[in-house]
């Protein structure tokens, strides 16, 4: 399979009902709490959500150590609380679809679909095992694969 | 070079792929993959000048391998995982920041439960 018909799927059942999740997803006071992910953070002024099919979803990870940061410039293409969110990221094309699945019970099932991965990828796997043949390199990678290396 | 989730772009992994292709700078990646060091711990068991050794980590910061903290007077040195990660498997790299993510929105949501 190439990436292009790749789809990337994350499952998560979370602790909260589907409205706050949704509205976690599409606040900017919430979004600055938790879309950056470890090591990183989204300040609260750099996340702009104009929650409209069409409309803008711009973030900022800033990295804690250096501060270097990773602007993500998407556009949504569906806005349906509290069942459905979906945006393309402008600079790579990479579609995200969130659905949120009312378990019943407080919690909600949380599913995003990616697809349209970036054409960039797509040669990763040769590019690996170049790396991989290099000394000294093999368990350091191994231990990124498994996790451990992650900070 | 972006340090967290942004898919490489090809020129990006060049970079990368080059910066890994010399012995010198594949030794202070394997060292700064055990920790944090500062360039004169770096050097240390080189035969060459820091200024040589200087210039190697040049190479592995501008490839987005290696970054240099802004705080402190020794600036010490830090192997960037996720740019690792992204040579090696972007996809694993963004499964790994969603689950990182969502953790962040659980103990967020404990908060409200518990402000």
């Amino acid at each position: 399979m190439t990436a292009d018909q790749q789809e990337l799927l994350f499952h998560r059942v979370v602790g909260a009902a589907p409205d706050l999740v949704f509205a976690c997803l599409t606040d900017p006071d919430h979004l600055t709490a938790f879309w950056g992910p470890k090591g990183t953070t989204s300040p609260r002024e750099s996340i702009e959500v104009d929650l409209r099919a069409g409309g803008v979803f711009t973030t900022l990870m800033v990295s804690d150590h250096d501060g270097s940061s990773y602007r993500m410039r998407a556009v949504y293409d569906e806005v349906d609380p509290p069942r459905r969110l979906a945006w393309t990221d402008v600079d790579t094309g990479l579609h995200t679809t969130v659905t949120f699945e009312d378990l019943g019970d407080g919690r909600t099932g949380v599913d995003i679909r990616q697809t349209h991965l970036p054409p960039g990828i797509r040669t990763q796997e040769a590019q690996a095992g170049f790396l991989s043949s290099l000394d000294r390199f093999d368990d350091h990678l191994a231990d990124i694969a498994s996790g451990r290396a992650s900070r | 070079m972006s340090p967290v989730l942004a898919p490489p772009r090809p020129d990006e992994l060049d970079a990368m792929f080059a910066a890994l292709a010399d012995p010198t700078r594949r030794e202070i990646v394997a060292r700064l993959s055990h920790g944090d060091a500062t360039l004169t711990d770096l050097a240390q068991p080189f035969p060459m000048s820091l200024q040589a050794v200087s210039q190697h980590l040049g190479v592995l910061e501008r490839a987005g391998l290696v970054s240099r903290s802004r705080a402190g007077r020794q600036r010490p040195c830090r192997l960037e995982t996720r740019a690792l990660d992204a040579a090696v498997g972007w996809i694993e790299a963004n499964t790994r920041a969603w689950t990182e993510r969502f953790d962040k929105l659980d103990a967020h949501l404990r908060t409200l439960e518990h402000p």
